[in-house]
């Protein structure tokens, strides 16, 4: 009888801080989670009471992990104001995919968008496929939902930049379902380059799922998925 | 301020005195050639890790008593934490919470001094985990999860809590740094016999590394050593006796080594080394504080029964 129990160590047991904080296999505790929905709730509210923020589509959003939210991607507002679109059963679930040459490289830093955003890095600069596996392997294992913007950096211009296979190499191949997103409203808020964000009004609007089961795990395939994944965003705004 | 004991002084001094003369040995041994570079670097974390180690565990109890009792209760929280993600505990949050929650409790039943709660507290907490843990409504590993709470609870909240209630009585501070330094110099003790004429294995499914020898020499060991500076910690009390001071001696011993054989089976069912990478050189909190989980609990109950722990303190301060 006694040989039925399953135990589960943490994905990180052997980090300690700062690198626990940046391990993409990072698992939070009561502390962190605690963090991370207060500032949930704090930025939901906010958001409510200066950007008048509505959300559309909601019922596009599978009822259970894994699942990816794609988004057009303008400013710092951004995964913040994905985050707290979802619901909030959903949201300890929620990864934010954050630069890692941005909101990693101090342990200060990193400590905030590990505890409070609940981010994982990507490392523009040097991002191996080794890191693009661990991403994949996590979300296939079932417990996660990744928030991620698939042209790799916030526009300068206002107009959305093409997506890159970055998310192909996650999902093609995968059940996992891909959700569509746009964000209005966030570049008007905070642009890049400015550091407080003006009182605009923001909304975010869900599309129905995609699924890549059939698609190849190739570079063709990923490219695809990410061509895909940028019409149905674009067809959103 | 009362002055201090002769005993809080002897060993903080005696500590120091260990903290400064450590790396001359270090030093003169690599200098005779007798260090391997992975020995010398372990030696080196280790003493890094002491050296940060044995001002947190002594500057609390020479603070007073609520630094005591709240660095007790610290590690408590962190013991529990590494033993959470160790088994995957933590995932259940309402039930980790539950955990945190009686850990907290027993921390303030010790601040404050109310003897009834603080032994009410297990039976309560155990009930409360065993209730929530029905919310969830999924019975599948209902049994696993309230056990290892239980567990969990048990060990990091009630054993380790006890040694934070000590600080209730105004001798606290000798008798906490006494049982420090007799767990820790336990663990040498052990570890050193082991070295020398150890040769029957003492639980090779469990610790292979530890030996009859060891267990014995250490047991000798750090009786005479308790005994000695109790002699001292104790005088005036009935249990400044001869028997009293061995026995004392010989429960701490005895308990300590059981702890550390308790988280050697933990480890070992879960298939993992190290409890978690906290303090480098040693692991894990609980690789190191593994043997004070059974001690405290053990002596505090002899103490309380022979000579009473915080008499001279009114019980119930706040509530």
């Amino acid at each position: 009888m006694s040989d039925d129990w399953q135990y589960r160590p943490a994905a990180d047991l052997d980090k300690r801080a700062p690198e626990q904080w940046r391990s993409l296999r990072r698992e939070s505790g009561l502390l962190s989670w605690g963090a991370h929905m207060a500032w949930c709730g704090l930025t939901g509210a906010y958001l409510r009471a200066f950007h008048g923020f509505r959300i559309e589509g909601r019922e596009h959003l599978p009822k259970h992990a894994p699942f990816v939210v794609v988004a057009n991607h303008s400013s710092h507002l951004d995964a913040l104001t994905l985050a707290v679109g979802l619901p909030a059963r959903m949201r300890e679930r929620a990864f934010p995919i954050a630069a890692g040459d941005t909101f990693f490289e101090t342990p200060a830093m990193a400590a905030f968008a590990a505890v409070f955003l609940n981010a994982l890095p990507m490392w523009r600069k040097k991002c191996g496929s080794h890191a693009m596996e661990m991403l994949r392997e996590r979300l296939i294992e079932g417990e996660t939902v990744y928030l991620l913007f698939p042209e790799g950096t916030r526009t300068r211009t206002g107009v959305m930049a093409p997506f890159r296979a970055g998310i192909g190499m996650l999902v093609a191949g995968t059940p996992v379902p891909v959700v569509p997103a746009w964000l209005d409203g966030c570049y008007a808020a905070m642009p890049p380059g400015s550091k407080f964000p003006r009182l605009r009004p923001i909304s975010l609007r869900f599309g129905p799922p995609l699924v890549f089961a059939a698609a190849p795990n190739t570079r063709e395939g990923w490219r695809d998925v990410a061509a895909q994944l940028e019409q149905a965003v674009k067809a959103l705004a | 301020m009362t002055p201090l004991h002769p005993a809080t002084l002897g060993i903080t001094l005696f500590l120091l005195a260990l903290l400064v003369i450590a790396p001359v040995v270090i030093f003169v041994l690599q200098r005779l050639g007798r260090l391997t570079p992975t020995m010398r670097k372990e030696l080196h974390a280790r003493y890094l890790s002491w050296l940060v180690l044995v001002p947190l565990m002594v500057a609390p109890i020479l603070m007073g008593r609520l630094t005591t009792i709240m660095a007790f209760g610290l590690l408590s929280l962190f013991a529990y934490r590494e033993f959470a993600r160790a088994t995957g505990f933590f995932r259940n949050r309402a039930l980790s919470a539950t955990v945190v929650l009686g850990i907290a409790l027993m921390l303030f039943a010790a601040a404050d001094h109310w003897y009834g709660f603080f032994v009410a507290l297990p039976s309560l907490v155990v009930s409360l985990l065993v209730i929530v843990a029905v919310f969830a409504d999924s019975p599948q590993g209902y049994l696993q999860r309230v056990a290892l709470g239980i567990f969990a609870f048990a060990l990091f909240g009630v054993c380790l809590a006890h040694l934070g209630y000590l600080a209730n009585d105004k001798n606290y501070r000798p008798m906490l740094l006494l049982i420090l330094l007799c767990v820790e110099l336990n663990d040498v003790f052990a570890f050193c016999c082991g070295k020398l004429f150890g040769r029957r294995k003492l639980a090779p499914h469990t610790s292979p590394g530890k030996t009859w020898g060891g267990a014995l020499g250490a047991f000798v060991l750090t009786t005479a050593l308790f005994a000695g500076i109790g002699a001292s910690v104790f005088a005036g009390s009935v249990l400044a006796s001869p028997v009293h001071l061995v026995t004392m001696g010989a429960l701490l011993s005895f308990t300590g080594q059981l702890g550390d054989l308790v988280i050697s089976s933990v480890k070992r069912d879960l298939g993992i080394k190290d409890m978690s990478a906290a303090i480098p050189g040693h692991g894990g909190l609980l690789d190191r504080f593994d043997s004070l989980l059974f001690v405290g609990p053990a002596l505090f109950h002899y103490i309380n029964y022979f000579v009473g722990v915080g008499a001279d303190l009114p019980a119930r301060l706040w509530l």
